[in-house]
């Protein structure tokens, strides 16, 4: 119970310090999409390190990337993402491996943070470390630097969505919402999610306008635009045929 | 009878097609080498190369088929000379300014110049967006003249139901419509259309071209308009050749020309209404578009092309089974075309049937079936076309032996060059791939296969450009 309060203290004193990347989607989001993750040898335990497709083969991945010394986002960030991922509907369709990319841990540094979270015994959730980080990193463009006055790295709160071919599907930076995670999670599962644009004052012809409230599409001006050709060219034949016609008939008359 | 200008005028058009025909198949050639890792193009040429030859074929099978409905229909009703030549000024510059936005200025959205593409650099210059919009602009006003000139001459003769041969839907009509007509007055209306809906998709272009951001278009609009031109155009160039088949292939067979009847009206009929909304197949995955026009989409993709296909595949059988007929290069060109068509219009209803779509979509498939009803189809129409018209004045009408090689040549490059675009298709093998990833080094193999065939088909066609070019010269030069 303390520790959970201790948490949620640190979660809401980060949040304000960290809200510039809780805010919006990045960029780099964009960046590896539909590229490979690097097939990094994690180990999991004292055996044989087991190689990251092994994980991503039996089931897509959420990969999120800390470090146990980490007196920032890393822990509010997990916690956070503990908590929504309860609540989520299709929790069966992938796991999530909790990755460091801190060479000084090791799985028994991993393994007391699982305890902490009360994860231990949680079978979706997989810690591990690797000595393969800077190509990890590399593949999905993570690049933390090192800060030495505080003796901690600068880094972002990433969270590498991964299918069951080892593709990067969507990557979110930042504590994010609900539904972002629900993105995330179709996106692993191969499942297409619907987009729509932002609203633009300077978009005058619209097809349809999508409205966020109702999530329904209203028939917009851009509609006339599709049919136009189709009635401009049957006034031409009108007009054509019937101009033609009468002078044609005021010929003979005359003749 | 054709005057002696409309053959001069006739014998250009044939001349300029073949040649830019001969051109864009080795960039096709040059294509398929590069999938195929024979030859290394960086990616703009290839994208630039993909360009000139998607829209230079289409321009040069619409142009082709317009000047032989233009050549035939002077015998039902007198046609412009001057608009027709207007069409050929207006369509050579339009091509020079094409190859210039894609040759000197790197322009590379492909053929279908999907929004907002022409306006992403990505490596071309500056200037060849708009010399790009420049050059359809110029091509779409000289083909929209030529079209409404050839219909206004039909509506002189014929109203509007009698053109559209609705008096054949009811008994015994008073009337009689060609076939020839009815076909290129439908056809005529679709041109005008679809060239319609590039004025409309052209001047949303320009308006936020030069409105320095403050007028943005909507995708999805600009994607219509897109197909609602590309797509119209690209079919309705095949029914140009089919009017050219009606009128020409009983007569060169030596059998009673063909008669319009209840059920080839109605066929066609339904080719004028369906064609303009079978474009929405092509936005089966854009899921903002209602449910409904996805369905309008696979329903009027049936009942275009399948009655049409029908009754000429029938009038055609008809002509030919149990019946002894005067075989010539133009009735056997005629003939295949037809099964190409056929085959490659049934490649295309697959392909617009929803739950196919899902699995072929831009895959190869795509290039599969369209290369089948044009390169093996309206090509086939309208070469048939071409060489009657080059024999006219000559009395050789016997196929000869060599031209048997020749058509054997066609045949064989022509169907294997097909084939590697099938077998790709049905592997999921993307289309558009300047180079294929390793995990698809399948496509890399029939890339390679593609191009030899494709070579033999070039061949076949080579030899048809220099006994066909002879010929037409002749006609162009001489004085009577
Ligand atoms: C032997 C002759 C031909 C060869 C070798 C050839 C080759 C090719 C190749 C390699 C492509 C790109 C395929 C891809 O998407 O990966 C292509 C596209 C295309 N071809 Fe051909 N082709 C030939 C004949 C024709 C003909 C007769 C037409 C007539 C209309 C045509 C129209 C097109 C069009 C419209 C495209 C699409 C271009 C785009 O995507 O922007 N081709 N062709």
């Amino acid at each position: 119970m303390f520790k959970n309060i201790v948490f949620i203290i640190l979660t809401i004193s980060f949040l304000k310090t960290t809200s510039a990347q809780t805010v919006s989607p990045s960029l780099k989001e964009e960046s590896d999409i539909y590229e490979k993750i690097y097939d990094a040898p994690l180990i999991l335990d004292e055996t044989q390190p087991t190689p990251l497709h092994e994980l991503y083969n039996t089931k897509p991945l959420l990969v999120v990337l800390i470090f146990t010394r980490c007196t920032g986002v890393c822990n509010p960030f997990l916690l956070r993402l503990k908590e929504s991922l309860q609540f989520k509907a299709k929790k069966d369709s992938f796991n999530v491996l909790v990755m460091s990319f801190d060479p000084r841990d090791s799985i028994k540094d991993m393994n007391l943070l699982a305890r902490r979270f009360a994860l231990e015994d949680n079978n979706q959730w997989i810690f591990a470390v690797t000595d393969s980080i800077p190509k990890l990193n590399q593949s999905i463009s993570f690049y933390p630097v090192w800060d030495s006055i505080r003796n901690q790295y600068d880094h972002d709160a990433l969270l590498v969505g991964v299918n069951n071919e080892g593709y990067i599907t969507k990557k979110l930076i930042g504590m994010r919402g609900g539904h972002d995670l629900d993105l995330l999670i179709a996106s692993v599962n191969n499942v297409f999610s619907p987009t729509y644009r932002l609203p633009n004052k300077n978009v005058l012809f619209s097809c349809f306008n999508y409205d966020p409230k109702t999530g329904k599409n209203k028939l917009g001006l851009g509609l006339l635009f599709i049919a136009l050709p189709a009635i401009l060219t049957v006034l031409i034949l009108i007009v054509i045929g019937f101009s033609v016609r009468s002078k044609a008939s005021e010929l003979e008359e005359s003749s | 009878m054709a005057s002696i200008k409309l053959n001069k005028i006739t014998s250009v058009w044939i001349i300029s097609v073949l040649l830019l025909f001969i051109v864009s198949i080795v960039l096709g050639i040059l294509m398929r080498l590069n999938q195929g890792e024979v030859i290394s193009q960086s990616p703009i040429t290839f994208y630039s190369n993909m360009t000139t030859h998607g829209l230079t074929m289409i321009g040069i099978w619409f142009v082709a088929g317009m000047a032989a409905v233009n050549y035939i229909m002077e015998r039902y009703v007198k046609t412009s000379y001057t608009v027709n030549v207007l069409a050929l000024v207006l369509t050579v510059i339009g091509i020079l300014m094409f190859w210039a936005s894609t040759f000197i200025g790197h322009f590379h959205s492909a053929w279908t110049f999907l929004y907002p593409l022409p306006f992403k650099e990505m490596g071309s210059e500056t200037w060849a967006t708009l010399m790009f919009l420049g050059s359809l602009t110029v091509l779409g006003i000289g083909w929209l003249i030529w079209s409404i000139s050839l219909m206004t001459q039909i509506l002189k003769k014929y109203s509007i139901p009698q053109a559209l041969a609705w008096q054949h839907l009811r008994k015994n009509p008073t009337v009689e419509t060609p076939p020839f007509i009815l076909i290129s007055m439908i056809t005529l209306i679709g041109v005008i259309a679809c060239l319609l809906a590039a004025v409309v998709l052209l001047v949303l272009f320009y308006a936020e071209y030069f409105s320095n951001g403050n007028f943005v278009n909507d995708a999805l609009l600009m994607k219509n308009l897109t197909y609602f031109f590309g797509h119209t155009i690209a079919n309705e160039m095949l029914y140009l050749g089919l009017a050219v088949i009606y009128e020409l292939f009983s007569e060169v067979s030596g059998r009673p020309k063909w008669k319009t009847t209840w059920y080839v009206a109605l066929a066609w009929n339904c080719t004028l209404v369906f064609i303009l909304t079978a474009f929405f197949h092509h936005l089966y995955m854009d899921f903002v578009q209602p449910q409904g026009f996805q369905i309008i989409g696979q329903l009027a993709s049936y009942f275009a092309s399948l009655p049409a296909a029908g009754v000429t595949v029938f009038s055609i059988f008809i002509a030919v089974y149990r019946t002894r007929i005067k075989w010539s290069l133009t009735n056997l060109l005629f003939f295949i075309g037809v099964i190409g068509w056929v085959i490659g219009g049934l490649a295309a209803v697959i392909d617009s049937t929803i739950s196919n779509n899902i699995v072929l979509h831009n895959t190869l498939w795509v290039p599969a079936h369209f290369h089948t009803y044009n390169a093996m189809g309206n090509v086939l129409f309208s070469l048939g076309f071409f060489y009657w018209f080059s024999i006219q004045f000559s009395d050789k009408t016997k196929v000869k032996k060599s031209t048997t090689l020749t058509l054997a040549l066609l045949l064989i490059g022509g169907i294997g060059f097909l084939l590697a675009f099938y077998i790709g298709g049905a592997e999921s093998i993307p289309r558009r791939y300047s180079i294929y990833p390793s995990e698809l080094s399948i496509g890399a193999s029939l890339a390679t296969i593609g191009a030899a065939f494709a070579s033999i088909y070039f061949i076949a066609i080579l030899i048809f450009f220099f006994n066909i070019s002879k010929r037409c010269l002749k006609i162009l030069f001489s004085s009577s």
